[in-house]
């Protein structure tokens, strides 16, 4: 029911389908807003496209047309000119409100529906579409879990959540009918940062599995940098600067427009670009509590070790402290001895990494899996390497970093 | 124009009652505030009290009819609030009386011309309360509700006037409060009504002090219907907030 191939033009057959439901190809052609009045257009001439399952994000100061842009994909806004096509049809062939229900929309200030519990927020497509109640339930039970809430919101009102919940809720609702396209705009903004951080990383491990085609409006250079595959930025008067990679942007920013936007500090941005499993990571020697001290020594000195000290790991490969040559004192080494170890997830971004080891005060920090095992050790040399201009490739593709 | 000027054209008989001779109570003979009198005579107002019940329901249910209706076509031409508001605000501030000495010619004593004129009076607390409520709706529910796909009609039905609810109700509070008095004026038009008890006798205390509790009774019931609805209605607005 839903092998539809994603570049196949034409209506879903079947529009109650939604698992697998393909993501969508959007291209805009010449897209052309001027608002009455208004001395230039707010949106001149944009044309991009954005492939089927990535984010693409709008992003430029503010009043430079990105709201305007995309909410004339879901038809919130009238076009002036040019042409909106999703999966090859024009969304003006659509009917404005059977065209929405196939876009998820979430907008800054949430927009909850105040008299409606959360589940039935979350099933409003759903609702819309006709589906029966049961299916409604089901999906709604089930994206309550997928955005990390649970299932005792299901009958409370929006006023009694916080902020961020409020907006898991949103990016629920959005979610609720498998849309091939979502639209977001600056969906994070009103967010404190802390929450901010952990609903966006939330949100890119969701896209993972859900693999939806994404356009995702911010001000935000870092948060762009971050959520992008792409990313549009945009000058006033809705201009197309540049479109490209993070990493291209990054690198070789198209005008001194784009340059100054990304920023003086876009070598260091390069870090939110790479994370710490895509470096090669040092080896070092693992020892555990109790070993004898002058074995310890010999394996110093046996392999030929970039890291000059020993790492105590637990049963579990876990790591639990560095010794230095003090701590070898003893004839037996005692975890208890030794110094506090800084630790990073292999998943964090490289700028994350390098503040966990500037923190500590420490040249190295251990990487560990999800269950926390020592995988190996990064280097504050090994980041800031990344950051040389000589370099640029290798940031570009730190996986292929060999070791020197 | 004072009320005596008014009396004539509009009801029958005087003001008073002469109970002098038959009652052969002192109390009553005295005008005074006599219980026994009016657990006795309970059963004289009851009648009057339902017609009185009649005239507020009636008058509010109408006046509510046509100011959701106008409020409602006011949504999409938003010129139409100010005339509107203006109009209904002359109709509130003709004397009801004046009104009622007005529509003689054309409607005749009786329920009827009551029911003009009281419908009158609630429009604008009605027109009002539900622009009010519908103007309160955030602009980001409705952008929001617009955004996944609700037409222009479930938008209103679905999700502005449950919103508006809360005003909506409030303003027929205060309407069927307002009209539950005025309509003690109906008495004059031929309408009947509680009015008519507290004018056929105005200078014994018992009489005017037991047809106003029951005025007051049937304000304070259809209140209360009115509180039950919207609690009934709009659970949401109890939810305690995180
Ligand atoms: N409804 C409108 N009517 C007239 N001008 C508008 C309207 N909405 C936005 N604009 C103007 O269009 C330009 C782009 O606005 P917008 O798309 O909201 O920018 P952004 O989302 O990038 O901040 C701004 O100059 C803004 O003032
Ligand atoms: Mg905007």
């Amino acid at each position: 029911m839903s092998a539809e191939d994603a570049r196949t033009p034409g209506p879903n057959p079947n529009p109650d389908a939604r698992d697998g439901r393909p993501a969508a190809t959007l291209e805009l052609k010449d897209l052309l807003k001027h608002y009455p009045g208004a001395d230039a257009p707010a949106v001149d001439r944009l044309s991009l496209t954005v492939p089927a399952g990535e984010i693409c994000v709008f992003v430029g100061p503010s009043g430079c047309g990105k709201t305007t842009a995309m909410r004339m994909v879901n038809r919130m806004i009238d076009r002036d000119g040019g042409e909106i096509l999703l999966d090859g049809r024009d969304v003006n062939e659509r009917d404005p409100a059977e065209l929405r229900r196939e876009i998820g929309y979430v907008i800054q200030q949430i927009g909850l529906f105040p008299h409606r519990t959360i589940a039935e927020n979350i099933g409003t497509v759903p609702s819309l579409l006709g589906w029966p109640k049961r299916q409604i339930a089901d999906r709604t039970a089930e994206l309550l879990e997928l955005v990390g809430l649970g299932p005792e919101f299901a009958s409370r009102y929006p006023v009694q959540l916080s902020g961020g919940q409020r907006q898991r809720v949103g990016v629920a609702r959005a979610l609720a009918a498998d849309p091939p396209l979502l639209l977001m705009d600056e969906p994070f903004g009103a967010i404190d940062p802390i929450t901010r951080d952990r609903l966006q990383n939330e949100f890119l491990r969701l896209q993972t599995s859900l693999g939806r085609t994404i356009v995702f409006v911010t001000h935000d250079i870092d948060e762009a940098i971050k959520m992008g595959d792409r990313i549009a930025v945009l000058r006033t008067g809705g201009h197309l600067a540049q479109y490209a990679t993070p990493a291209e942007l990054l690198l070789d920013p198209a005008d001194d427009f784009v340059e100054r936007f990304v920023g003086s500090d876009r070598a260091l941005k390069r870090l939110a670009l790479g994370r710490a499993r895509d470096l090669q990571l040092l080896s070092f020697v693992r020892v555990h509590d109790n070993d004898p001290s002058d074995w310890v020594r010999s394996q110093l000195a046996a392999a030929d070790h970039p890291v000059p000290f020993p790492l105590v790991v637990d049963a579990d490969d876990r790591p639990v402290a560095w010794l230095d040559e003090h701590d070898l004192a003893r004839e037996r080494v005692r975890a208890s001895d030794g110094s506090e170890v800084a630790i990073v997830d292999e998943d964090a971004v490289l700028r994350d990494a390098f503040s966990t080891i500037l923190q500590h005060r420490v040249r190295y920090a251990v990487v560990v899996d999800p269950r926390g095992k020592a995988l190996g050790v990064l280097s504050a040399d090994r980041i800031a390497d990344v950051l040389l201009p000589g370099d640029e490739q290798e940031a570009t593709a730190p996986v292929h970093e060999e070791t020197r | 124009m004072s009320v005596s000027a008014l009396v004539p054209p509009l009801a029958q008989g005087d003001f008073f009652t002469d109970r002098s001779a038959g009652a052969g109570n002192s109390c009553v003979a005295g005008d005074g505030l006599c219980p026994k009198w009016m657990v006795d005579n309970f059963d004289q107002y009851t009648g009057p009290l339902v017609r009185h019940a009649e005239l507020t329901i009636v008058a509010v249910a109408i006046g509510f009819v046509i100011a959701f209706a106008l409020a409602l076509i006011a949504e999409r031409r938003r010129w139409l609030v100010g005339p509107v508001t203006q109009f209904s605000a002359i109709l509130y501030t003709i004397p009801t009386l004046a009104a009622f000495f007005l529509l003689l010619p054309i409607t005749g004593r009786g329920f009827v011309t009551a029911q003009v004129a009281l419908v009158a009076y609630t429009l604008l607390i009605l027109f009002r309360g539900v622009r009010t409520g519908l103007d309160g709706v955030p602009p980001e529910t409705v952008d929001a509700a617009r955004g996944v796909g609700l037409t222009e009609q479930q938008l209103m039905w679905q999700v502005k006037l449950p919103l508006a609810l809360p005003q909506i109700i409030a303003a027929l509070r205060v309407a069927s409060s307002t009209t539950v008095g005025l309509a003690t004026l109906a008495f004059f038009a031929g309408a009947g009504g509680l009015g008519g008890k507290i004018y056929d006798d105005l200078t014994f205390k018992s009489n005017v002090v037991l047809a106003s509790l029951l005025c007051v009774l049937l304000a304070v019931v259809l209140e209360i219907a009115l509180v039950l609805v919207q609690r009934a209605l709009t659970p949401w607005t109890r939810a305690v907030n995180a």
